[in-house]
C-alpha cells in the first residue's frame, strides 16, 4: 500500500516523524501557489490523484 | 530606458482621460500587478458570489469535528472552543502566493469564503441552498454541509440565544422589517485592544508569560482561606488556560507558515531573489507572533496573523484598524532610520497588505450580500489623526498607505482619514490625490469633533478617545483595555424609515401584514403637527428599545452561548481578569445605533406640517389613503409632496429644524437606554447599501416615495437629486446638526465634479471646502468624483471598466459589482460645483 512518505510531495515533520505536509504547487485560474496540507506519515495513499513516488 | 519613456508617456495619457485604474496598472510594481490581480474577488454581485468562489469546507469540518468530540464535548464553553480552534490552526490547509511577502488566509484556498458553522443555522441553511458556491463534487459536499449543519442544529449561538428572547421580540427582530444584524460575536465584529498587542511591547510568548502569573497567583488563592472570593477563579483558571491554548496555537500556525516558506525556498525555488524572500518569509513567521516584531514586515505579518486568526475564530465583518500609528514606527526605522528598505520596497510591502485584507472573503446571509454589494465586509481602516498627548500622529506610514492605495486601488479596506487643524498639507495633497482619483476614500473625520463626541457619549478619557478607530464603517472606539469593544453591538441597526410609516399607520406595517409598533393612534384623526409627532417619538422609542434589547440580551449570554478565547487572549483587559472578552465587565462601553433610512423620516415629516396642517392643502384623511393605495392615482399629489414641501439640505429651517428636534429626542431616548455596562446607545445615521436592500420593505411615505423606490443614499446625506441650492446650503444644513451631542456620527456623502477637481486649482477648491466643512463642526464627509460619462460607459461596458470604484456609503466598490438600481441611485447624487 503506497503511504504519504512514500510521495514527492511529503515534507515529514522535524521532531515527530509521524506527521508532515503534503506540499502541492496549485495553479488556479488566478494565481499559482504552494499549498500544505497536514498529513500523517503512514496515512494510505493509495487512492490520492496527487501521488507521485519518491525515487 | 525607452520602454520606462514609452510607459510614462501611457501613464501621463490614462491620466490626461481620468482612466486611473489603467494607470495605476503600469505604474505600480510587476509584483503589486501580479499579486492585485491574483485576487479572487470575493463581494457579491446583485447578492449572488462570482463564479469559482466556493464555501471553504475544511474549517467548519476540522471546528466541528473537535468540538463534538468526545474529549472536548465536556469542557466548559471557552477551553472546548479554545481546543477547537487551536484543531483548525493545527490542520487546515495553508498556502503561500507566487511573489507574497506576507502569508495568511481565513480558509484552505486563495479561492474560498469562510462558513461560520457555529453562528445560525439560519446562516447554514442558506450555505445549503446557496446555488454555485460548493466545490465539486457538489453532491458530496451538499451531503457534508447538510451533516455538519444538523450536528449544529440547536447548538449554533443565535439558535440558543432564539430560545431566551421574548417570543414577540424574537419574530420582529427577525422579521427583516425593522432592522439588520446577528446579536451574537459569532457574526460581527470587534475592536482589537491594539494598546496591548501593536505597540511591540509583547509577542504572545510574553502574553502566555502574564497568564502564567495570573494562574499561579489564582491557584495560589484556591488552596487558601475558603471565601466567596475565591469561587471566580476556578472558571477563570479553565479560562486562562484555554487563552494559552490558543496563543500557543497561533504560534504554531505562523510556524507552518515559515516550514512552507521554507520548504518550497530549499525545494522548489530556483530564481535565488524569490529563494531570500521566502526565507525572510520563513524568519518572519517564525519570530511573529510569538515575539515581538522588529521591522515593517513582522510588525504587518503580526497585524494580519492577529487578523486572520480572529476570522477563524468569528465571523468578522468589519476590519478595525489604524496602519499608520502601529506600523509607522517601524516602517521610519527600516526606510529612514536604517534604510534597510528603500521606499519603493516599503511601497511594495503595503500595497501587498492591503491586497492580503481585499483577499479575504466571507459566507454572509443574503441580507448582509443586498446590503453590502461588491465587498464582504466594511473594511475602514483609520489612519491620520493624533497622538494621545494631541500632536499630529501622520507620519511617512500614512503617506505609503495613500500611495499604495491609489496603486493596487482595492475596493476594501478603504481609509477613514482623522483630519485635524495640524495635519500637514503633503499629507492632505496624497488624501486629495486619492478621492481625486475617484477611489472614494479616504472619508474626512474631524477628529477634534469626534475625540469630544467619544468623551461626550461614552465617557472616554481624553487619551484614549484621542487613539480612536472605526470600529465598522463609521463609529470611533478607542483600541485599549477598557475602551475596546468586542462585539457588534450595532446589530440594533435600524431601519428608521419604518419609525414616520409606523407613526402614520397606527403602528401596523402593511409589507409584513403584522401590528409592529405600538398603537399610536389612527393618522386620519390627527389635528396637528404635534400629534403627529408624538406618534413618531413613541415609534422611534418601540424601535430602538426592541432592537436594543435584544443585543443587550446577545451580549449578556455570549460567553456562555459562543466566546471568543483567541480575541480575549490577546485583550489587556481578558487576560487580568480571566473573563471571555465578550463579559461586559470592566468594559467602558461604546454602543450605537445605526441608524439607516433616516432623512426620510425628516422628509416625510416636514411634507405632512407642510401641506397638511400648515397649508391645508390635503387632509389626514386623503394623506393616509394615498399611502393606502402606494400613492396610485394620486400622482399629482405625490408630486406635489416631492417638489412643493421643503426638503433637508438646502439650508432651510423650515425642515433642518425638524432633523434637530428628531435628533434630540433620539439623543434623549439614547441616555435613557443602556448598554449591558451601563453606557449610552446614541445614534449613527447611516446606511451601508441598506437604502436598496430595504427599497422593497419600507411602504410609501409622504416624501413623496413609493413602495420599491430606492431610499435615500443614507446618512445625513439629502435625497439624490434633492439638494438644490448647492454644496454650501447642504454643509450649512448639516452645520445645524450638533455633531457631539446630537448623535455619534453623521454620514454625509458628496459627488464633486472631476473636471473641476483637476490640478493645483482643483486641489485649491477642494481644501477649501474641507476647510468650511470643518469650520462647521461636521463629524464626517466622503467623495464621489467619477463622471456621469463614465459611470454610464461602466454601465453599459462593465468589462472595460471594471475597476472603477464608487463610494458607496460607508464603503467603496467597484461599480460594476454593485446593482443597477445602486448604480442608478449613485448617478441621481447630485454632482456640486464646488468654486
Amino acid at each position: 500500500m503506497a503511504t504519504c512518505k512514500d510521495c514527492k510531495c511529503f515534507f515529514i515533520l522535524e521532531g515527530n516523524s509521524e506527521k508532515g505536509d503534503c506540499v502541492q504547487r496549485v495553479v488556479d485560474p488566478r494565481q499559482a501557489y504552494f499549498k500544505a496540507k497536514p498529513v500523517e506519515t503512514d496515512q494510505d495513499a493509495s487512492n490520492c490523484s496527487s501521488f507521485q513516488r519518491s525515487k | 530606458m525607452a520602454e520606462a519613456t514609452s510607459v510614462n508617456r501611457e501613464v501621463e495619457e490614462l491620466e490626461q482621460k481620468q482612466e486611473w485604474w489603467w494607470a495605476a496598472e503600469k505604474k505600480r510594481s510587476k509584483r503589486l500587478d501580479y499579486l492585485r490581480k491574483a485576487i479572487w474577488k470575493k463581494g457579491c454581485i446583485g447578492g449572488n458570489y462570482n463564479p469559482g468562489i466556493k464555501v471553504d469546507m475544511e474549517m467548519p469540518t476540522l471546528f466541528t469535528e473537535m468540538f463534538f468530540s468526545d474529549g472536548v464535548k465536556h469542557e466548559q464553553r471557552m477551553m472546548r472552543k479554545a481546543k477547537s480552534l487551536a484543531h483548525v490552526l493545527d490542520n487546515l490547509s495553508i498556502f503561500i502566493t507566487d511573489h507574497a511577502q506576507l502569508v495568511g488566509y481565513a480558509g484552505s484556498g486563495p479561492h474560498t469564503i469562510a462558513w461560520r458553522i457555529d453562528g445560525a443555522s439560519m446562516l447554514n441553511q442558506e450555505v445549503y441552498n446557496e446555488p454555485g458556491v460548493h466545490s465539486e463534487p457538489e453532491e458530496e459536499t451538499l451531503k457534508r454541509v447538510s451533516e455538519l449543519s444538523q450536528q449544529w442544529a440547536g447548538e449554533a449561538a443565535i439558535d440558543k440565544l432564539a430560545n431566551l428572547l421574548d417570543p414577540e421580540d424574537a419574530v420582529k427582530f427577525m422579521s427583516g422589517a425593522i432592522g439588520w444584524g446577528t446579536p451574537s460575536s459569532a457574526v460581527g465584529y470587534s475592536t482589537k485592544d491594539y494598546e496591548y498587542i501593536l505597540t511591540g511591547k509583547r509577542g504572545f510568548e510574553d502574553i502566555i508569560r502574564e497568564i502564567d502569573a495570573q494562574i499561579e497567583k489564582a491557584e495560589g488563592k484556591t488552596i487558601g482561606k475558603p471565601g466567596p472570593d475565591i469561587l471566580p477563579l476556578y472558571k477563570k483558571i479553565q479560562n486562562w488556560d484555554a487563552m494559552k491554548v490558543v496563543l500557543e496555537a497561533a504560534i504554531r500556525f505562523a510556524k507552518r507558515y515559515a516550514r512552507l516558506a521554507r520548504i518550497v525556498a530549499e525545494n522548489f525555488e530556483s530564481d535565488p531573489k524569490r529563494k531570500d524572500e521566502l526565507l525572510r518569509v520563513a524568519e518572519t513567521c517564525e519570530r511573529v507572533p510569538g515575539k515581538t516584531p522588529r521591522n515593517l514586515q513582522e510588525s504587518l505579518q503580526l497585524d494580519h496573523f492577529v487578523q486572520i486568526i480572529n476570522r477563524l475564530e468569528a465571523h468578522e465583518g468589519a476590519w478595525p484598524a489604524r496602519p499608520d500609528y502601529y506600523h509607522g514606527p517601524y516602517y521610519d526605522k527600516d526606510v529612514n532610520v536604517e534604510k534597510k528598505l528603500t521606499k519603493a520596497e516599503a511601497l511594495d510591502l503595503v500595497g501587498e497588505f492591503l491586497i492580503r485584507a481585499y483577499e479575504v472573503g466571507l459566507f454572509l446571509p443574503r441580507f448582509a450580500r443586498e446590503g453590502l454589494q461588491g465587498i464582504t465586509g466594511t473594511w475602514v481602516w483609520t489612519i491620520g489623526g493624533v497622538k494621545p498627548d494631541g500632536t499630529d500622529a501622520c507620519n511617512d506610514m500614512t503617506i505609503a498607505l495613500l500611495q499604495a492605495a491609489r496603486l493596487v486601488r482595492v475596493s476594501n479596506p478603504t481609509f477613514g482619514f482623522r483630519w485635524h487643524p495640524k495635519v500637514k498639507d503633503e499629507v492632505m495633497r496624497e488624501c486629495f490625490e486619492c478621492i481625486r482619483q475617484g477611489l472614494g476614500y479616504p472619508s474626512m473625520r474631524n477628529d477634534p469633533v469626534l475625540v469630544q463626541n467619544a468623551m461626550h457619549w461614552h465617557g472616554h478619557p481624553l487619551e484614549e478617545a484621542r487613539l480612536w478607530v472605526h470600529q465598522a464603517c463609521m463609529s470611533p472606539c478607542p483600541p485599549t483595555k477598557h475602551g475596546n469593544q468586542p462585539f457588534r453591538m450595532a446589530s440594533a441597526t435600524a431601519n428608521c424609515a419604518k419609525i414616520v410609516e409606523y407613526a402614520l399607520n397606527n403602528g401596523y406595517d402593511n409589507v409584513v401584514g403584522m401590528q409592529m409598533g405600538p398603537n399610536t393612534g389612527d393618522p386620519r384623526k390627527f389635528t396637528d403637527f404635534e400629534e403627529l409627532f408624538q406618534a413618531w417619538v413613541k415609534q422611534m422609542e418601540w424601535l430602538f428599545s426592541t432592537l436594543v434589547r435584544t443585543v443587550n440580551l446577545g451580549r449578556y449570554m455570549d460567553p456562555e452561548l459562543y466566546g471568543r478565547p483567541f480575541l480575549s487572549s490577546t485583550c489587556e483587559r481578558s487576560v487580568e481578569s480571566g473573563l471571555d472578552i465578550t463579559d461586559p465587565t470592566g468594559e467602558r462601553g461604546n454602543c450605537w445605533i445605526t441608524a439607516f433610512t433616516w432623512v426620510e423620516n425628516v422628509d416625510s415629516l416636514a411634507a405632512v406640517k407642510k401641506l397638511v396642517f400648515d397649508e391645508k392643502k390635503y387632509t389626514m384623511d386623503q394623506l393616509a389613503t394615498a399611502m393606502e393605495g402606494n400613492w396610485e392615482g394620486y400622482e399629482q399629489m405625490r408630486l406635489d409632496f416631492v417638489k412643493n414641501a421643503p426638503k433637508w439640505g438646502n439650508d432651510e429651517d423650515y425642515v433642518d429644524d425638524i432633523m434637530l428636534r428628531c435628533l434630540r429626542e433620539c439623543a434623549r431616548f439614547s441616555k435613557e437606554i443602556k448598554c449591558p455596562s451601563g453606557n449610552n446607545w446614541p445614534i449613527l445615521p447611516e446606511n451601508v447599501s441598506g437604502n436598496i436592500h430595504y427599497a422593497n420593505i419600507v411602504g410609501p411615505l409622504p416624501n413623496g416615495r413609493r413602495l420599491g423606490d430606492a431610499l435615500y443614499d443614507g446618512g445625513i446625506s439629502p435625497g439624490p437629486g434633492l439638494d438644490k441650492k448647492g454644496p454650501s446650503a447642504v454643509l450649512k444644513s448639516c452645520g445645524k446638526i450638533d455633531h457631539v451631542a446630537d448623535g455619534r456620527a453623521f454620514l454625509l456623502n458628496q459627488r464633486l465634479s472631476p473636471m473641476q477637481l483637476q490640478g493645483e486649482h482643483g486641489y485649491g477648491l477642494w481644501k477649501a471646502y474641507v476647510k468650511t466643512w470643518a469650520d462647521l463642526g461636521l463629524d464626517h464627509v466622503q467623495f464621489n468624483v467619477v463622471s456621469d460619462q463614465t459611470l454610464r460607459a461602466a454601465q453599459r461596458d462593465p468589462e472595460k471598466y471594471s475597476e472603477v470604484i464608487v463610494r458607496v456609503a460607508g464603503y467603496s466598490a467597484h461599480f460594476v459589482d454593485i446593482s443597477r438600481k445602486t448604480q442608478d441611485n449613485i448617478i441621481q447624487r447630485t454632482v456640486q460645483g464646488i468654486g
